[in-house]
């Protein structure tokens, strides 16, 4: 087994969480972010506001999601994503969160190491 | 506003009513509809259709409010999506709809978002939504 790529855990809040580097597009708009790698998220990809006006994202539906802190209705977006390390470059549909998140949807069907002692978090491909 | 008009939908759906239908199948008295008539015709969520020989003028629901409720979400958005009749055959499904009609479903968000992607439904037409609490709700702890 190899490492095919390594992301440094963020470091914008503690303890540092993992982060995977993604990129966003929308028409000509493009934005390169570092979503928080959240496995406790069921999803593809949550983006926050910041993303949303710099792509200037129309929402085209509202679903109903569930948190720690109860039920709440979200936006959700058309967006280009592309991932080179995993082979993605399509449209998903995103949720608007108050953060940007990666989610099990996206991380499934790989192999991962959370190494929490080098902070980073990095994808293995079979040798 | 919002009341009159789902109850108008939840009676007539996307079909045609005249002013005398709201007197007689909601129970509404004439000035009332005559005024909710006005009022939704003006702020665009009724439409009036052109008349046909001598009859009464007939008016239909605007299908465009249906993304706007939907966009604002809320206790109309789930009012609306039960007087169209979604609660009873989609209830904890997602459903994409193109004005009144639902134009594909699932209970899970994620296949129904690639097939409307495939079909390359994302225009302003098509909107999605989740009918009541989703069976597989999208989950995130943070």
């Amino acid at each position: 087994m190899k490492v095919a790529k390594c992301w440094d855990f963020g470091e914008d809040e503690q303890p540092p969480w993992p982060t995977i580097e993604i990129t966003l597009s929308s028409g000509d708009r493009r934005a390169t972010i570092t979503p928080k790698v959240d496995t406790d998220f069921n999803g593809s990809l949550a983006i926050d506001r910041e993303a949303v006006m710099k792509l200037r994202l129309a929402a085209k539906g509202t679903v109903l999601i569930t948190s720690a802190t109860g039920y709440s209705e979200t936006p959700i977006y058309a967006v280009n994503l592309c991932q080179t390390e995993l082979g993605i470059d399509h449209t998903i549909f995103a949720i608007g969160a108050q953060r940007s998140l990666v989610g099990r949807t996206l991380l499934r069907d790989r192999k991962w190491l959370l190494d929490c002692k080098e902070q980073r978090f990095c994808l293995l491909r079979d040798s | 506003m919002m009341r009159p008009l789902v109850e108008a939908i939840r009676t007539f759906k996307a079909g045609p009513f005249r002013s005398r239908d709201l007197t007689d199948r909601l129970g509404y008295t004439q000035g009332y509809a005559r005024n909710f008539i006005s009022q939704a015709t003006r702020q665009g969520l009724l439409i009036a259709e052109p008349k046909k020989g001598g009859r009464e003028k007939t008016f239909v629901a605007n299908a465009r409010i249906i993304r706007q409720v939907v966009l604002k979400g809320g206790k109309d958005k789930e009012e609306l999506l039960e007087a169209l009749g979604l609660h009873s055959k989609y209830l904890g499904e997602y459903v994409a709809l193109r004005g009144f009609t639902v134009v594909d479903h699932d209970v899970d968000f994620h296949m129904l978002g690639e097939r409307i992607l495939a079909r390359n439904e994302t225009g302003d037409e098509v909107v999605i939504t989740n009918v009541g609490v989703p069976k597989k709700i999208l989950t995130i702890e943070t």
